[in-house]
């Protein structure tokens, strides 16, 4: 499985950030509640970056490569039908469907009687999983798991592949993790009914999440305004040359990005040459070019970039709104992009007035970002209708399921009656017309229909009212 | 429409409406194909539905004199001198939004996610004058052509076919100023909007040509 963060930058969590283990008593309710699952129990155990400290989610870190294995071993515990584990840089959370209390204990006391009664309802432990496997001792674990049932796990699930569980809010990358996990858990035969049917749920929703709100559609880091920013100047950044004025991190850190996203020549100057030549070389790659400029040729090359990030500690502006307007002239009025994040400032801002200059300072990176980070705020509480919208959507199919065998056993015996009945009375009847034997048949038929429908009716509703939020 | 006015060419004003309309969708079209942006759309399949419908409500009218010559060189002239006006419109409006990008870029404004970048609608612009420069010179080529043959060396001094070689030298003018000196923004759309008018002088000197005029009034 793919190790990419999460994230990167911390948002204060939604509106049901947990406390460790403390959803358990509503889970069990629900699962109380809920026949939907007949004999099994849908359990999610896990701890993400709200609940606990970097120093414990590396501890519990499952690389790619051992993923199947911890799968197996999963499923290899006493009681578990089903199993995911999902790894990422910020949650380790397994999704298993379990055997109930009921059947497990009966099972326990066939096999051994004098065993004693599983502790709680989740009897195979997956909190005690974790700590064998990553041979962590409970008391450092416990204080940072949480644990869903039923509904709440349903509802979690969702959360997770829509982004809205995650550290910055609607960030892609999650739900490519859910779905590497749910490849590997099928793989190695983890997943069947229970489980395949949830999580393709749970990828719907979350394409319909993308598709219906605009919650991953805005950058909240400097580093991506910036790349979005020049993608809305250039379009493409595939062949785009990148100029650092000044090797600082955060422009390191911006290109770093842009050449992540297709810049191609990058040129440094530096008025410490050393540095800038250490900053090329750590930045050269197999697919781009960089070079360094001496800083007294800075002017007369400039113009060869599209998109400069300044960030020298200069008491006083590099480039002026002249040099904007030369550089444009020298580049026959291809627009260039300044990425200006020094203190003070190193690009005039009235260079901004020129045309086909466009001039962005630290302060404007950051409201761009500030008021992404706001939109997205919005679309998560949108992002969040939706799940629950969803999640009732799929319970009540689910309690629909589980109704159908009622509702045709119900159908079964009211035909045998109605069968036998009309057996009986054709005796009496005696010989009839076709269309006489047709009019009974009809009759009978009706009747049937109309008694049974005020029942078919209340076992559905039954089923979907047992199943409250 | 054209089967209802028994003959085959668009030369009545509502026909030619809908060649337009077609030719503007077929523009925005090979846009989206090429450049996979959909901003154009907002502006264009509107004006073309438009146009469109207007047209399918007036009835044809009878050609006023028969066309001479091959009736098929008369519809390549058509069609090439209406998609060099629809490549005309298009470049207008890319620029259009060039300007709308630009501005809010420059006021540093939320951006709307619809809009295209900036280099993608200048590319636009270009490369649908560059289209649009062979379409008007062998359109005008060919209309050169059937007037030589039929109504003589007189059709020159008409101020339909002066005002169109101006509009032919316009578009030329207009091309290679933004080619050669990288023009765009602003300025782009001052002169993309001067050609426009002269191409709008043009549509409406029908009304004092000698030469070019097929139908009844």
């Amino acid at each position: 499985m793919t190790k990419t963060p999460e994230a990167t930058n911390q948002t204060a969590d939604q509106e049901n950030s947990r406390t460790p283990q403390s959803s358990s008593a509503t889970g069990n309710t629900a699962s109380e509640s809920n026949p939907s699952t007949g004999a099994r129990t849908l359990v999610l155990l896990g701890l993400n970056h709200n609940t606990a400290p970097v120093e414990i989610r590396e501890r519990l870190s499952v690389p790619a490569a051992r993923l199947a294995d911890a799968t197996r071993s999963l499923l290899h515990q006493p009681g578990i039908r089903e199993g995911l584990i999902l790894s990422t840089c910020n949650r380790i959370e397994i999704l298993t469907t379990q055997e109930c209390l009921d059947s497990l204990n009966s099972q326990d006391s066939q096999s051994s009687p004098n065993s004693e009664a599983a502790p709680s309802a989740t009897a195979p432990g997956l909190a005690r999983f974790l700590e064998e496997y990553f041979s962590i001792p409970a008391a450092t674990l416990a204080p940072h798991l949480y644990e869903f049932r039923e509904r709440d796990a349903i509802r979690h699930l969702f959360r997770v592949a829509c982004s809205l569980d995650s550290m910055v809010v609607g960030e892609p990358q999650i739900l490519g993790q859910v779905k590497e996990s749910y490849s590997v858990a099928r793989e190695v035969g983890a997943v069947s009914t229970t489980l395949e049917g949830l999580l393709q749920r749970a990828f719907t929703v979350a394409k319909r999440v993308r598709s219906e709100t605009e919650i991953g559609s805005a950058s909240v880091s400097i580093a991506s305004v910036a790349v979005d920013l020049a993608r809305k100047i250039f379009g493409s950044l595939h062949g785009k040359t990148v100029l650092l004025v000044g090797a600082g991190e955060m422009s390191e850190l911006a290109a770093r990005h842009l050449i992540q996203h297709g810049a191609a020549s990058l040129l440094v100057t530096n008025r410490t040459q050393s540095r800038a030549e250490k900053l090329a070389a750590e930045l050269r790659g197999p697919n781009r070019t960089t070079a360094v400029i001496p800083f007294d040729d800075l002017y007369a090359q400039a113009d060869r970039a599209d998109i400069v990030i300044t960030s020298t500690g200069a008491p006083q502006k590099i480039f002026g709104r002249s040099h904007g307007q030369h550089l444009l002239q020298r580049r026959r009025n291809r627009p260039m992009f300044f990425i200006d994040i020094a203190v003070p400032r190193d690009v005039d801002p009235r260079m901004n007035e020129v045309e086909g200059c466009f001039v962005y300072d630290i302060d404007d990176l950051q409201q761009v970002a500030q008021a992404n980070q706001a939109n997205r705020s919005r679309e998560a509480a949108q992002a969040e209708a939706i799940v629950r919208k969803e999640v009732d959507k799929y319970q009540q199919r689910l309690s629909a399921r589980d109704s159908v065998p009622a509702i045709l056993a119900l159908q079964q015996s009211a035909e045998a009656i109605r069968e036998a009945e009309l057996a009986r009375a054709a005796k009496r009847l005696g010989p009839l017309t076709p269309a006489q034997q047709a009019a009974v048949e009809a009759l009978t038929r009706s009747l049937t229909a109309k008694l049974l429908h005020p029942q078919l009716v209340a076992l559905r509703r039954g089923n979907s009212e047992s199943n409250p939020e | 429409m054209l089967n209802a006015a028994h003959h085959r060419l668009p030369v009545e004003k509502h026909e030619l409406q809908s060649v337009f309309a077609l030719l503007l969708a077929l523009g925005f079209l090979a846009v989206y194909a090429r450049f996979r942006t959909v901003a154009l759309g907002i502006f264009v399949l509107p004006v073309a539905f438009l146009l469109g419908v207007l047209s399918a409500f007036r009835p044809g009218l009878s050609l006023q004199q028969s066309l001479p010559l091959s009736t098929g060189w008369i519809f390549l002239h058509v069609v090439l001198i209406f998609a060099a006006y629809a490549a005309l419109v298009v470049s207008l409006l890319a620029s259009l939004l060039y300007l709308v990008q630009e501005r809010r870029l420059k006021s540093k404004a939320p951006s709307l996610t619809w809009l295209p970048p900036l280099e993608t609608a200048d590319q636009i612009a270009l490369k649908s004058l560059l289209f649009g420069l062979p379409c008007m010179t062998g359109g005008l080529f060919i209309g050169s052509w059937i007037a030589q043959q039929t109504i003589g060396a007189r059709y020159f001094l008409d101020p339909k076919i002066l005002l169109a070689f101006a509009m032919w030298f316009a578009y030329c003018l207009m091309i290679f100023i933004r080619r050669h000196s990288g023009l765009r923004g602003r300025r782009a759309i001052y002169l993309s909007s001067f050609v426009f008018l002269v191409v709008l002088g043009v549509w409406a000197a029908n009304q004092f040509s000698a030469v070019h005029r097929f139908t009844t009034p």
